[in-house]
């Protein structure tokens, strides 16, 4: 200890700090010589204590995966960092060090405790996601604000804090404020709240609270509005049909169309314009309607499918389960039997006669899974086909709705057209007698102006009808393709790991029975 | 009428047989009456049973008019059962006999209840002569107070406690089976062996879904599976046939012997009509049994008449066919002559359901009143209202134990509190029909102390079965065992709702024990030990047990592990010193994880301390491609699974010694049998009533001190007297007069102090006053304030002292005058002053 502090080397985390920490406080004894010999993985360890240490910098801590417990006090850290791979961090102790801001734990979202006493921060922060805390530390820093303490009503599993030591503790509505703002906090600065100033506390800070609280209420019914939106437009969006139950489409059709706004002004223009878009929001709404349904549908037999599967496969568990018990039945204590029987040619015919059940078992077990493969394959194909059917009539549907949309629009077409030619004759003959923009007056400067302008509408119009309809059916038809494949994944991937695990049982047995046949010999 | 003639003939000529029976019948009924009922004391009943009231008299005479009418039209039939004597010999009508009473017992308010109490609590007589009514009819009263009557008494005294809890019941006199009348149950199954009948629902939709697999092909013969279920079928019938065939000649064997005075026998009951009470169909209650029995069944074989409180319905639909085509609408008068027009009859064929419900409710309330109100038309009952005191009713059968023959079993019943052992049930049932080879014999328990509830001994294989309330020590629920001695085969069941560890059942014998657990947080819920060869009797549950040769455990699955780390199955093989580890299936997985580790000594050949080598644990991982953990793991597992291993002996041995324990309370128990009282029983509870009384005492004692400490005027002046019997009047007078002007004196005393305070206090304030207005202008204005406040005190003391005086001058007076007349009132003095007024 004769050491100055200005003297001290800080120090790295290295890989050789790591090991040696590691290595003293692991297994003990016995435990400590069987792990000497093996090696202890960092990805084992659970609680690791690094003080004292004078580190200055927090590194080379990712190995550590499956961390719950780290103590990195009374070091010399400025920054907390490098600590977003430890997401398993159940307690976190950074005291006396000097850090300035708190950072750089959003990841640690299992932290029930943290401690981070005798630093030097001036304010808390940046902790929104730690919400499993439940002992929060922070004492002897540079906290001056009341207000910001009430940031910590955030934590609902709060119920230890420690401010003691902080500029704020001499403000004398302190204890006062922590007990009003903080509810159901039990300790403050290692004393019971008692329920007195709990008392007068809340009746003193009643409506800054109850200001608090409805706007915190206001918040969480707005987030929860907004959550429910958004379910409900993925609820569309997974029908294909999201924002087709409103005039949206319509409007995407008319928002790049500039030509279509100059048109407006003509007369009887609006008055047509106001039916088409009436008649086309009803086909999109029939069409809307539609796809949920049909979504409905393809879930519940998405649903069924996998069901039935689960079934399938339940019983062909109980099946395989029960073969293997009988075998294991038939053969107890038989190993047992051959060691202790004293004739070798005994135990051979036992021994041989064992072989034969393990290949047996191995083959009933193999003939069950291949019936299963047949039996899931039948059914796979029905599925698919019954999807396949399901997906080419809501395409189908799909198609015949967008056609009419577009009737719709040719006819709005023609008609739009044909006004526009009148139009354009009223202006030659200068009988046109009403006011009119500029720009659209420049469009009836010739037929072939006017024409193109309305059929570049009407392009335009088309184009999104026909993207629209191909969104569609882009998105069903690979929705189909996923489905297939993952089932057909699935099935594949069950049926490996199945051969595989009885081969392996398989092995298993007969190094069983190895062992036992080399074994024997000696004796 | 034809039918009902074509009955009657044959009834005669039944009864022209019947009468060369009945001298042989006598022999019949050879049960000794053993009651004289003629020796009974009337000389105690009040007169309505000795006399008829102006009314009765005119109803005997309606139905005297009625009756000879009645043998004028239908001269065929039997006289009627109307005013039969009463047990003063006076002739009463029958509905008068009934007195509808509500008693205050909760379990009398239904009509189970009512027929279980009153069969219970009577003894059956048989009637005199078997095939007519009886001459006499005694009250309900005098048959509850002797606890014992004939059929017909039984259904009055029913029939008035179902009418008084509102039941639209009837006493119905007709005639029944020979097993009916003389309360013979030995041909019924008792009813406590009747198997409740098991709901079994099952369930099973096979839903064939829409993706169900298909079965794999069946490659088998057909044919062959054809004859194999054809010769399947046939042994079947073979078998079933013989079974029939066996239950016949059992049938054929059970069979009662044929009655000769089959039709004839004469028997009373309760008949019920549906509509009052919720009662859905109407049905008969046979008072004897206690027994419903639905209106056409067969033991009732015809009906002569029937009788409320109100009216009397004479039967005139044929019997020919017992009582399965009678109808019961009381108001048709083709099928029911009724007797009384006035009374209001049930119009059951046109319910006026509203009415109806108004009537029940109103019955229970205004029973009494209505009564009253009918009286125009049947007198109200000449009988006494019904009591029965609590002890009565819980003793219910006379002497408190019945007996009651069933086929092939024995129930005897006992009140509460009458047997030491808190036994009150007794079933025995026998293998055969004469009652000669015990099977099994049950007995319940009440109130006892060890909450055995119920006993049952199988004779045959000599298991005892016991049940307990919930409540016991060490939650047990029931104990099956041979005999009691410690290791010997046993099973405990137990309330796992109420035990720490959540077992539910122990078998044991001498060398297994097994226990079932339910609800454990740990999972568990079988533990099965094994104590291998039995070498010695003695230290068996040692807590080194060197006879433990195996723990085996079960566990269910714990979500919050991942099945392959989750233990389904542990063995401790400890005399092998293995331990096996099975692990719970994975999902679609055929195979279990399996771990088996080897307990090796402790030095290796070099002598080098082994702490953990790879064939110490031999395992079977499903599905994990990678190699096997890390041995520090293995060897951390099995460090716990030896602590558990030790924990494990140590709960094996505390099951020994529980089983023990309780084996040796349950001992304890059983030979001190001891019963509890409920604090709520007044009668019983010793504690309680000497409490009771100890209060009781405690008040009498205060009352007494307080009459003592009442003033006693005269004492002074008795004692200045001296001798006080021989007093005369002139001393007497003297007493008086001195006593008074003492008190007068007493009273202006008062009144002086209270004069002299007054003038005091108004003098000083008085003088206060004058210092005031002679020193008013030095004063500061502290002493001002002060002088204030002592005038308003000051006034305040004056005013109250003023009305205390005005008070005492009004009472004064009367005081004086309630001492004189209560002088003149004391025993001590009062004759010599009467005299001398």
């Amino acid at each position: 200890m004769s050491r100055i502090y200005d003297t001290i080397e800080p120090n790295v985390i290295d890989q050789e700090m790591l090991q040696k920490a590691v290595e003293e406080q692991g297994p003990q004894e016995e435990a400590g010589q069987l792990a000497k010999r093996e090696g202890i993985d960092f990805k084992d360890v659970t609680e690791l204590q690094l003080d004292f240490r004078n580190i200055l910098k927090i590194d080379n801590l990712w190995q550590f995966a499956n961390l719950t417990k780290l103590q990195l006090d009374n070091n010399i850290i400025e920054k907390i960092e490098a600590l977003g791979s430890l997401v398993h961090l159940v307690w976190l102790d950074l005291s006396f060090n000097n850090i300035e801001t708190i950072e750089g734990l959003h990841a640690l979202v299992k932290l029930q405790d943290l401690s981070l006493y005798n630093n030097r921060i001036s304010k808390i922060e940046n902790m929104d996601t730690l919400q499993e805390l439940q002992i929060f530390s922070i004492g002897n820093n540079n906290l001056t604000s009341l207000e910001n303490v009430a940031y910590l009503r955030k934590f609902s599993k709060l119920r230890t804090l420690n401010l003691a030591g902080n500029p704020l503790c001499d403000n004398e509505q302190y204890s006062m404020f922590i007990a009003a703002h903080l509810p159901d906090l039990v300790y403050l600065d290692f004393r019971l709240v008692d329920e007195n100033t709990r008392e007068l506390a809340e009746i003193k800070y009643q409506y800054a609270i109850d200001e608090l609280k409805q706007g915190e209420a206001q918040a969480l019914a707005k987030l929860e509005e907004e959550q429910a939106k958004q379910k409900e437009l993925d609820y569309h969006k997974a029908a294909y049909v999201e924002y087709l139950n409103g005039p949206f489409l319509f409007e995407s059709m008319y928002a790049e169309d500039a030509e279509a706004n100059k048109l407006a002004y003509l007369p009887g223009i609006p008055d047509l314009l106001e039916t088409y878009r009436n008649k086309f929001e009803s086909v999109c709404e029939k069409l809307f309607a539609y796809g949920l349904e049909q979504y409905e549908k393809r879930q519940a037999e998405v649903s069924t499918f996998y069901k039935c599967l689960q079934e399938a496969l339940a019983a062909n568990q109980e099946q395989g389960t029960k073969i293997i018990l009988e075998f294991e039945n038939q053969n107890v204590g038989l190993l047992e039997v051959v060691q202790d029987t004293s004739s070798f040619d005994i135990a051979e015919t036992k021994l041989a006669k064992y072989n034969d059940d393990i290949i047996q078992l191995s083959d009933t077990l193999m003939t069950l899974e291949m019936q299963t493969v047949d039996q899931l394959e039948e059914i796979i194909k029905d599925f698919e086909r019954n999807i396949a059917d399901l997906v080419s009539t809501f395409i189908e549907n799909v198609q015949g709705m967008m056609a009419q949309c577009r009737d719709l629009e040719n006819h709005h077409h023609e008609k739009l057209l044909e006004i526009s030619i009148n139009t354009l004759e009223k202006i030659v003959k200068s009988e046109f007698e009403e006011e009119i923009p500029d720009d659209v007056r420049m469009l009836f400067v010739d037929k072939d102006t006017i024409v193109n302008a309305v059929n570049a509408s009407h392009d335009i119009h088309l184009l999104k009808i026909d993207n629209r309809e191909d969104d569609i059916i882009t998105k069903a038809n690979s929705w189909q393709a996923a489905v297939i494949e993952e089932v057909h994944k699935n099935e594949m991937a069950r049926n490996r790991s199945r051969v595989k695990e009885i081969n392996q049982y398989k092995d298993h047995l007969q190094k069983e029975l190895d062992n036992l046949e080399s074994l024997e010999p000696v004796e | 009428m034809e039918a009902l003639r074509e009955n009657e003939a044959e009834e005669k000529e039944e009864e022209k047989k019947a009468f060369k029976i009945i001298v042989l019948g006598n022999n019949l009924r050879d049960c000794p009456i053993e009651f004289d009922w003629s020796s009974i004391d009337t000389s105690q009943l009040p007169a309505s049973y000795k006399i008829n009231s102006a009314k009765e008299k005119m109803m005997l005479h309606i139905a005297a008019n009625f009756c000879r009418q009645y043998t004028h039209l239908c001269p065929d039939r039997k006289e009627l059962f109307l005013h039969p004597l009463n047990e003063c010999g006076v002739e009463k009508f029958v509905s008068t006999t009934v007195r509808p009473t509500l008693l205050p017992y909760p379990e009398l308010y239904n009509w189970d209840g009512c027929a279980r109490f009153v069969s219970d609590y009577l003894t059956m007589e048989p009637l005199p002569n078997p095939i007519e009514p009886p001459s006499c009819l005694f009250s309900p009263t005098t048959i509850l107070k002797y606890q014992r009557g004939n059929c017909f008494d039984f259904s009055m005294l029913l029939c008035s406690l179902l009418i008084g809890v509102g039941y639209d019941a009837y006493c119905v006199y007709g005639y029944a089976t020979r097993e009916m009348c003389m309360m013979d149950e030995t041909r019924e199954v008792c009813p406590l062996l009747k198997k409740s009948k098991e709901a079994q629902k099952e369930t099973v939709k096979e839903k064939t879904e829409k993706y169900a697999v298909k079965p794999p092909r069946d490659l088998r013969s057909k044919f062959e599976l054809q004859q194999a279920a054809k010769k399947e079928a046939e042994i079947q019938v073979a078998k079933q046939k013989k079974q029939e065939e066996e239950e016949e000649r059992i049938m054929e064997a059970e069979k009662p012997k044929p009655d000769s005075l089959y039709g004839l026998r004469v028997h009373a009951w309760v008949l019920i009509l549906s509509g009052k009470r919720e009662v859905p169909e109407s049905f008969f209650i046979d008072p004897f049994t206690a027994k419903s029995y639905s209106t056409t069944d067969g033991h009732f074989l015809g009906i002569e008449a029937l009788w409320n409180h109100v009216n009397y319905w004479v039967n005139m639909q044929s019997c020919l066919n017992g009582c399965k085509d009678l109808i019961f609408d009381l108001g048709n008068p083709l099928r029911w002559e009724f007797m009384l027009l006035g009374a209001d009859k049930p119009l059951l064929l046109l319910p006026n359901e509203e009415e109806e419900e108004e009537l029940a409710d109103e019955d229970l309330d205004n029973l009494d009143k209505e009564e009253e109100e009918k009286g125009s038309d049947m007198p109200p009952s000449w009988v006494e209202p019904i009591q029965i005191s609590l002890k009565e009713f819980e003793t219910r059968c006379p002497q408190g134990k019945k007996v009651i023959h069933y086929k092939k079993a024995k129930l005897e019943k006992w009140a509460p509190y009458l047997n030491s052992n808190g036994l009150v049930e007794r079933l025995t049932v026998f293998e055969d029909q004469d009652c000669t080879k015990v099977l099994e014999v049950r007995q319940w328990f009440k109130n006892r102390e060890d909450l055995l509830e119920m006993r049952q001994v199988n004779k045959i294989t000599e298991v005892t079965t016991e049940y307990f309330s919930p409540g016991h020590v060490l939650g047990l629920k029931a104990h099956v065992y041979k005999s009691t001695n410690p290791e010997t085969e046993r099973t405990m069941e137990f309330y796992n709702e109420t035990r720490v560890d959540g077992l539910q059942k122990r078998v044991e014998n001498a060398c297994e024990m097994t226990e079932y657990f339910v609800g454990r947080s740990d999972f568990l819920y079988y533990r099965h030990t094994n104590f291998g060869k039995r070498t010695k009797r003695v230290d068996l549950f040692l807590w080194s047990n060197p006879r433990l040769a195996q723990i085996k455990e079960c566990f269910h699955r714990n979500l919050e592990k991942p099945a392959n780390e989750d233990v389904v199955e542990r063995i401790f093989m400890i005399s092998e010193e293995r331990i096996l580890l099975t692990y719970h299936l994975q999902e679609n997985y055929i195979t279990a994880s399996k771990r088996e580790f080897i307990k090796r000594a402790d030095v290796d050949n070099k002598g080098n301390k082994i702490i953990m080598t790879p064939d110490m644990c031999l395992s079977y991982q499903v599905g994990s491609s990678q190699e096997d953990k890390k041995l520090i793991h293995l060897y951390k597992m099995m460090l716990k699974l030896m602590e558990e291993e030790k924990h494990l002996k140590h709960q094996v041995w505390e099951s020994g010694t529980e089983v023990l324990e309780i084996l040796k309370i349950r001992e304890e128990e059983e030979g001190a049998s001891k019963l509890t009282v409920s604090i709520y029983d007044t009668e019983r509870n010793e504690k309680g009533k000497k409490q009771r009384e100890a209060m009781e005492r405690q008040m009498q004692e205060e009352r007494q001190r307080q009459d003592e400490q009442d003033l006693d005027y005269l004492a002074p002046f008795i004692i200045q007297m001296g001798n006080i019997e021989k007093m005369t009047k002139w001393q007497a007078l003297r007493l008086k007069e001195d006593c008074l002007t003492d008190f007068k004196y007493r009273l202006i005393d008062k009144a002086n102090i209270i004069q002299v305070r007054f003038e005091k206090e108004t003098q000083e304030l008085q003088k206060k006053q004058q210092w005031y207005q002679q020193n008013q202008l030095s004063m500061t204005v502290e002493d001002e304030e002060a002088y204030i406040t002592y005038c308003s005190d000051a006034m305040f003391r004056i005013r109250i002292l003023e009305m205390r005086l005005n008070r005492h001058k009004e009472t004064a007076p009367q005081k004086y005058i309630a001492l004189e007349e209560k002088l003149c009132k004391d025993p001590r003095l009062s004759e010599y002053l009467k005299l001398y007024a």
